[in-house]
């Protein structure tokens, strides 16, 4: 890939122009960054610089770009906030549980969301003021009371939002989509406080020197109140906006956004240490990160190096801004020419080297002929475990079969980030869809937009609600907690006390396998639930989660895992007991929890097939993409591996 | 005019250095001799700090050469100075003041035993350092609870325990009192005799015949001249601002008015009690006493900048709200802090940010700032107060001393306050300057306004007061009307009450 383009780009623009811009560009050291971004991306990939795309991208920049805004006046005063992705969840939930579940009128109920963020705001300011606190520690204590809220209030499960509010994240027209007016509003109102307001040239003052500030007359408690209310509203603006676009509120929502925003803060040129900052190049930050998310979407970049192409352009970007910074006046455009070509040359080697990985067969031709131009789109729920890899490896060996080509995205859990992915397939043109929900209901505006395209969708695993899906392929979790429940009930006699260790709180994969598990336990009156506790599909989660129930229940015979991850943590804190005094059992069915069958700590684990979930995802979107007639449903089957058995199951 | 020392060990000719707007450095020879003491005098922005960050590596030159021994050297780095012998002491101290004095001296090199450190020898090898210097601290103190005067001991110990041969010391005596500076004297007297070299900077013209050997001056960048320590202080001020001046202190006195600032029963535990004194309008009252007397803690407590647990504070009539800066600005008190860049100024923020700080709030409406009215009123005050700057968006960092004084001086006009409280409005501000902000002082006072004076040089309060207060262990130990004050009577009442049981003594 040429990365000299850029260069030859800007020299051959008209004289006087590019002499402004480019000293438009050289005091914008972000910006500099953002338009060397989209020239590298446009030039790799066509389907990046379209209408649809770019408002796109606009679309998913708009919430970290709302948080960032909020961010930023913290910044700016010295501070930091981490509590705003929780916040932003805390109050979608608030806005969805009384319009939703009690009945208030939306508007009012919005009022209310925007009151709860700014209460969480004045919280953190008054633990920073008048507690003397570090806003780090005040505001983390705040990011698990905020998450801790939206899962008490919303019981774990998404709440639907009220039909009204869903229309924020609608398009007025073909040209407007309401989140990025919304984005572009509260960067107004940011670079007018910022640079208008009394409170925000004091917090410019606060932020360059507290104390000089203070010795001036300024009454730095009372503005940094102000400075994290203000945080908090706009957290709570972008928690209504990602709710919209999900058109339900996730207690889960926005985990981790609080670290884009400040890295969107920080590449528009802000400095930790404050009195650095302006709204512009926050809104520049947010754009950066959104085109490179899409762009390496668009470009069929695996997953893990996505994040490594993410974490070296921060890193880039921000370098770009003190080089330029610093260096000496006549050599500085020299330096910052100099790194944006780096950049661009660092994100095309990275996209060359990284893109080969997850596109199967198509390409390569080996296989053959029929299906040549079918292209499908895979999202992923998360590739951090191996039951997803494992279905992956299953739809990627289909495709290679098959001779389709099949992109594969990772939503890391995020449903928003699905919810762009499964948009930007749209865009890509491809033939048919495969879905791994993150989550049922919050998946369904996407599914929407791809059925308008006329992409027929397929779900896997996980089904989505309200949304028109050529098919769902899952092996029934319901089933598979009953199936469980008797598989335990039996190896302990029917008698003895046992734990459940739950999963993620909020996904639909717990709830299901914990309703099952429950249902089929109560057929045995001698087994007493004494414990149920979560441990978020966690490995060392389930460790330390089984290590403290055994120390309150240490009589216990039997445990259920939601999955088998959680299962091997539990076996390691029961050591020996495992397998011979304690019974568990797990589910799934990954290789390491039959390889723990067979050696016989877990008991049992209802196993899934994920490689076959993979493969007859991709047989159906492939019927699909051919117009052929599907049944709505397709069960894959779910068996309990058992020692006897072990064998038959992948090890 | 050479001295004809042939073993000079340290020769910089022709030094020349530009940062962007402006040529620090340009042209500058200088020459030192080992055991000699070699005074560099100039303004602030004469190119004094340029040219030993330059010896020490902080910054390197764009021509001239530097010679050690004789022979030619690149200083790329603090690494590389020391290795050359040179060492320098910073009015910033580099010190940890959470590490003990011993863990300061040795810091990064620590005598080592089995990969731990040795403390007992670090500590035994730190009394001998300090002994040198001959300075009475126990190597296991924690650095923050020495006093000022025994940090900069302990880096001149420090400078030494790494076999320092030239010692440069940039103005040293700034921070001490007048027993701190003899005894400092005599810890340079001592190193001159040992062959260490020394360059001292000072903006104290009465130090000059009594510590140096020569002097150096430096005047826009360049060498203006080498001339013998015990050169009247007339010809010196003439070679460092290039033209006479007239009069150090040109206190104008005016009638004094009625009070405006009244201070009764002032305490706080544990730093000042009983403060009680009044200032009237047109007036400029000075607060005189030892470092630690309590000086800045009771300017600091009146001004609402911090509490105190007894008394009140009236300004106009008016009893202040104790503890509130807000309350204070709003009476008409205005405080210029002695450290002026931690505390006075916004140094990332431009002149005209600065200049408006305190006047943010009456030039908005409705929380919104009228940013012309703003800018224009600062630009005013600028002009008014003759502040050398490229313009209003110069960043005040990099202002000299003396116009950042006149910045933090000047928010204060524009929000008229009535009584300023200046804290060592002087201190790193060179001969020209002062005088500048002098004259400010007079027309202040001439406009009716009322000047609390809190200053360290002696001089400086005897000639621009009209009354001096003298504090010793917080309280106030006397007052005297300007024509009975002198040197003698001040320092007497300064020490009055020195307590018995007190280690920090500094005569």
């Amino acid at each position: 890939m040429s990365t000299t383009t850029p260069r030859e780009t800007r020299q051959s623009n008209g004289a006087g122009a590019a002499s402004i811009a480019r000293r438009f560009l050289g005091e914008n050291g972000a910006l500099a960054g953002l338009v060397v971004l989209v020239i590298v991306l446009a030039l790799m990939s066509s389907d990046f610089l379209t209408v649809t795309n770019l408002l796109n991208v606009g679309v998913q920049a708009a919430v970290t770009a709302i948080l960032a805004f909020g961010v930023t006046f913290v910044i700016v005063t010295g501070g930091i906030d981490l509590s705003v992705g929780a916040v932003a969840a805390l109050s979608a939930v608030v806005l969805a549980w009384t319009a939703t579940g009690h009945g208030v009128p939306w508007p009012i109920a919005l009022v209310l969301a925007v009151l709860v963020g700014i209460a969480a705001g004045l919280v953190n300011g008054l633990l920073i003021t008048y507690g003397k606190l570090p806003p780090f520690i005040a505001t983390l204590a705040m990011l698990g009371v905020a998450r801790g809220l939206a899962l008490v209030i919303s019981d774990g499960s998404p709440i639907p939002l009220p039909s009204a509010v869903t229309h924020l994240g609608d398009t007025i027209g073909k040209y407007l989509p309401v989140p990025v007016l919304v984005m572009l509003a509260m960067g107004g109102i940011t670079a007018l406080v910022l640079a208008r307001t009394y409170s925000g040239r004091a917090m410019y003052a606060i932020g360059g020197n507290e104390e000089a500030a203070r010795l001036s007359g300024i009454r730095v408690d009372r503005q940094k109140l102000a400075t994290y209310a203000l945080s908090g509203a706009f957290a709570a603006v972008a928690g209504v906006v990602l709710a919209s676009r999900l058109a339900s509120a996730q207690p889960q929502a926005a985990n981790g956004y609080e670290l884009d925003a400040i890295a969107a803060v920080v590449i528009g040129g802000a400095s930790l240490a404050g009195g650095k900052g302006r709204a512009f190049g926050t809104l520049v930050g947010a754009l950066i990160l959104a085109v490179l998310r899409n762009g390496l979407n668009l470009l069929s970049v695996t997953a893990f190096w996505q994040q490594v192409v993410i974490g070296v352009v921060i890193a880039l970007a921000v370098l770009l801004d003190t080089v330029r910074r610093k260096g000496l006046r006549l050599s500085s455009r020299q330096a910052w020419a100099g790194a944006a070509v780096a950049l661009a040359a660092v994100v095309a080697i990275a996209v060359g080297v990284a893109s080969t990985g997850d596109k199967s067969g198509g390409s390569g031709g080996v296989a053959g002929g029929a299906h040549k131009n079918i292209k499908i789109g895979l999202s992923v729920s998360t590739l951090n475990n191996p039951f997803f890899v494992q279905f992956r490896d299953g739809a990627q060996a289909e495709a290679k079969k098959q001779g389709v080509t099949l992109t594969v995205q990772d939503a890391q859990n995020d449903a928003s980030q699905q919810v762009n992915q499964v948009q930007n397939y749209s865009s890509q043109g491809m033939k048919a869809i495969v879905i791994n929900p993150v989550d049922s209901d919050a998946a369904a505006p996407a599914v929407q937009a791809a059925n308008r395209s006329g992409i027929p969708v397929v779900a896997a695993d996980r089904t989505v609600n309200g949304a028109k899906l050529a098919q769902f392929v899952a092996s029934d979790n319901v089933a598979g907690g009953k199936d469980a429940a008797k598989t335990l009930a039996g190896s302990l006699g029917g008698q003895g006390k046992i734990v459940i260790i739950q999963g993620q709180p909020g996904t639909s994969a717990s709830r299901e396998r914990g309703q099952g598990f429950l249902e089929g336990i109560k057929q045995y009156p001698g087994i007493q639930v004494v414990a149920k506790q979560p441990a978020d599909f966690d490995r060392t989660k389930g460790l330390d989660v089984m290590t403290n129930l055994l120390q309150s229940n240490p009589d216990v015979k039997g445990v259920f895992a939601e999955n088998d991850e959680m299962a091997l943590g539990a076996i390691k804190a029961l050591g020996k007991k495992a397998g011979s005094q304690v019974k568990v059992v797990g589910f799934d069915g990954t290789p390491d929890g039959v390889k723990a069958v067979k050696a016989g700590t877990l008991f049992a684990t209802v196993a899934q097939q994920p490689r076959l979930l993979g493969q007859m995802a991709v047989q159906s979107a492939i019927k699909a993409a051919q117009g052929e007639k599907i049944d709505a449903t397709n069960a894959v089957p779910v068996k309990v591996a058992t020692r006897e058995n072990a064998d038959q199951f992948a090890g | 005019m050479s001295t004809g020392r042939s073993g000079e060990i340290l020769r910089v000719r022709g030094l020349r250095k530009g940062f962007p707007g402006v040529q620090a450095l340009d042209g500058v020879d200088f020459d030192l001799s080992p055991g000699e003491v070699h005074v560099l005098l100039g303004e602030n922005g004469a190119g004094k700090s340029t040219l030993i960050k330059t010896l020490s590596g902080a910054h390197r030159p764009d021509e001239g050469t530097i010679e050690v021994d004789g022979s030619p050297v690149e200083i790329r780095s603090a690494q590389d100075a020391a290795a050359l012998g040179i060492a320098t002491i910073y009015q910033e101290f580099n010190l940890v003041p959470e590490l003990t004095v011993a863990e300061n001296l040795f810091l990064g090199r620590q005598p080592r035993r089995f990969g731990l450190v040795d403390k007992r020898a670090m500590n035994a090898r730190a009394r001998e350092l300090l002994a040198r210097v001959g300075v009475d601290v126990d190597p296991g103190t924690r650095m923050g609870d020495l006093g000022i005067a025994r940090a900069q001991m302990v880096e001149i110990a420090k400078a030494l325990g790494l076999d320092a041969r030239i010692l440069i010391m940039d103005e040293p005596t700034a921070v001490l009192t007048t027993g701190e500076v003899e005894r400092l004297f005599a810890i340079v007297s001592g190193l001159r005799e040992q062959g260490v070299a020394v360059v001292f900077i000072t903006h104290h013209l009465e130090e000059i015949p009594r510590i140096g050997d020569r002097v150096t001056v430096l005047r826009d960048g360049r060498s203006v001249g080498r001339v013998p320590a015990d050169t009247p202080e007339r010809e010196l001020v003439r070679l460092m601002v290039g033209r006479s001046i007239e009069q150090q202190y040109p206190r104008e006195r005016a009638e004094p008015g009625p009070v405006l600032l009244q201070v009764r029963g002032l305490g706080r535990e544990g730093a000042f009690e009983d403060v009680s004194f009044e200032v009237r309008a047109g007036e400029v009252v000075g607060l005189a006493g030892l470092v630690g007397a309590g000086r800045t803690e009771v300017a600091r407590a009146l001004f609402g900048a911090d509490r105190y647990d007894t008394g009140e504070v009236v300004v106009d009539g008016k009893r202040l709200a104790p503890g509130s800066v807000h309350a204070a600005r709003e009476a008409g008190l205005g405080l210029v802090p002695e450290d002026r860049k931690g505390q006075g100024l916004v140094l990332g923020a431009d002149v005209g940010e600065n200049l408006g700080l305190v006047t943010l709030g009456s030039v908005s409406r409705a929380g919104v700032v009228d940013r012309s009215k703003h800018r224009a009123e600062a630009a005013g005050m600028a002009d008014r107060l003759g502040v050398r700057m490229h313009g209003l968006g110069q960043e005040v960092r990099t202002l000299s001393g003396g116009n950042q004084q006149k910045v933090v001086i000047g928010k204060w006009l524009l929000a008229d306050a009535r009584v300023l409280v200046l804290d060592e409005p002087t201190r790193g501000v060179d001969v020209g300057a002062k005088v500048e902000i002098y004259q400010l002082v007079n027309r202040l006072t001439a406009a009716g306004r009322a000047v609390l004076m809190i200053s360290s040089d002696l001089p400086e309060v005897l000639g621009m007061s009209d009354r001096v207060l003298v504090m010793a262990r917080g309280r106030i130990a006397g007052e005297l009307a300007s024509a009975e004050a002198t040197q003698d009577a001040v320092m007497e009442l300064a020490v009055s009450s020195t307590p018995e049981n007190s280690q920090k003594d500094p005569s």
